[in-house]
């Protein structure tokens, strides 16, 4: 038997096809959310909640699609790269940018002795990457070139902007259904209720769905940051035009020992700072990121 | 009826022929912005000729034939018209240059001059800057040339004349397998 050669192309094809998937999932499930607790509630609580919930939930979208970048340069603790010390890693970026035609991002250092990365930004002209100290003090030129191209890619496939977005998702579900619960639980509480039984089945397909809805989309966005990031290692080896440096940096990588990173920016960075279990982690497992990138 | 669905049909139409023109424009003009991308690393290059014989000439007195070849490709890149003579100046240059290090191997003065070796670095930067605007011109033409030549791109190609575009050619030194000996 042929063994068969992972096309670049193909690879990003196949994610984005999976990504487009697991956003329907979502929006299913935010759908089915609605309905379910307009159904439940009914009248005027429903409207009520409407009427305080859309406003916010606008406010909170806009805030967190503008300032995306600011918020996890802050929560990283990054400082911005200047000084001749960090010509080689603009000098890189420059390069890949060059390769990819995209704008140069603003260049920021982490200070930490863990190989690291993230990217971040609405767009690629507000988009910023971090690295850590460790990152550049570590890693060969072209190990550093293949993180930073892995980076890149995420901006060039906009998933900086998509990770944002699925990230206010996901939180809007979870506001949703915690205030729903809590709705129910006042009015159980204040009790003037004349409902038929036939409500009550809808009631507690309801509360299953309030409570199984933001379980489901956070497993859903964990899937969608693992396809991601399989995305951007292909992309990393179509702009660099090999997988060595990636390959390199990963095998390092995986000797890290664990980072301390609130659970909210932790889908941004290359390897995922914390170490859970596959199925609540961001990102896939490097042995296997790295057998695909063997095989390209 | 008839009416209707000669009047959807030729707007379909219409809307095709506008959507391929402009496809061809955009490409086209990303094609030459890369040029252009090229082009300033070739002349950023150039520019930092100077500072490096500079840096250079008090350590290699004797190496007149390697400080000349470069001064002369820097001559041939600043005059050169065209894409074909940059490109080939530009590889002169990179030629040049590296004879330059390879001979500077043998100065360790000047390999401990910080100076030196800043300059070094910021070449070799440039250099792959050169290798990565070349493999993005090259894409560029790649998906203009896949689009002039696959139906129904081919059909608009040539009702607007547009014609297939040539590669940047690798230069023939970088493609020689370098010899291994025993």
């Amino acid at each position: 038997m042929q063994p068969t050669r992972l096309s670049f192309h193909d690879e990003i094809k196949k994610n984005i096809f999976s990504t487009y998937l697991l956003i329907g999932i979502i929006l299913v499930t935010l759908l089915a959310l609605t309905y379910a607790i307009a159904f439940t509630i009914g009248g005027d609580y429903f409207f009520i909640i409407l009427i305080i919930g859309i406003p916010i939930s606008i406010a909170y979208i806009v805030f967190g699609f503008y300032n995306s970048h600011k918020i996890a340069i802050k929560s990283a603790n990054a400082k911005p790269a200047t000084g001749p010390q960090y010509r080689q890693y603009h000098n890189t970026v420059e390069g890949l940018c060059l390769a990819s035609g995209l704008p140069k991002p603003r260049l920021y250092i982490m200070n930490n002795q863990q190989i690291n990365a993230f990217a971040s930004g609405r767009d690629p002209q507000h988009a910023v990457i971090a690295v850590t100290q460790g990152a550049l003090d570590k890693l060969s030129k072209q190990e550093l070139e293949g993180v930073l191209a892995h980076e890149l890619s995420h901006i060039a496939n906009y998933d900086i902007r998509f990770m944002t977005l699925t990230a206010v998702l996901v939180g809007m579900i979870a506001i949703i259904s915690e205030i729903f619960l809590r709705s129910l639980f006042f009015s159980s509480i204040t009790g003037s209720r004349d409902r038929e039984s036939s409500n009550g089945v809808m009631m507690i397909i309801g509360i299953a769905l309030a409570i199984l809805a933001p379980i489901i989309v956070a497993l859903v966005q964990l899937a969608i940051s693992r396809k991601r990031e399989y995305a951007a290692d292909s992309s990393a080896v179509k702009f660099m035009r090999t997988p060595t440096g990636l390959i390199g940096a990963l095998k390092k990588i995986n000797g890290n020992s664990e980072m301390k990173m609130s659970g909210a920016v932790a889908p941004l960075f290359i390897a995922k700072p914390n170490r859970k279990k596959e199925w609540f982690s961001t990102h896939p497992p490097l042995a296997e990121r790295i057998k695909r990138l063997e095989k390209m | 009826m008839i009416i209707w669905i000669s009047a959807t049909l030729a707007i379909i139409i219409a809307i095709t022929f506008l959507i391929y023109y402009n496809r061809f424009v955009t490409l086209s003009h990303q094609i030459d912005n890369a040029l252009s991308q090229i082009d300033v690393q070739l002349r950023k290059r150039a520019d930092l000729i100077p500072n490096l014989l500079s840096a250079v000439k008090g350590y290699m007195k004797h190496e007149r034939a390697a400080i000349k070849e470069v001064t002369d490709a820097r001559k041939a890149m600043m005059s050169a018209k065209g894409t074909e003579k940059k490109m080939k100046a530009g590889n002169q240059m990179q030629e040049a240059l590296k004879s330059i290090f390879a001979i500077a191997e043998g100065y360790p003065d000047l390999k401990a001059n910080t100076n030196f070796l800043q300059l070094q670095q910021e070449l070799s930067a440039i250099e792959d800057k050169v290798a990565y605007a070349r493999q993005f011109y090259n894409d560029g033409i790649m998906t203009y040339n896949v689009m002039t030549h696959k139906v129904p791109g081919i059909w608009f190609a040539s009702i607007y004349g547009f014609k297939p575009k040539e590669y940047l050619k690798i230069p023939e030194a970088a493609k020689a397998v370098p010899k291994v000996e025993f």
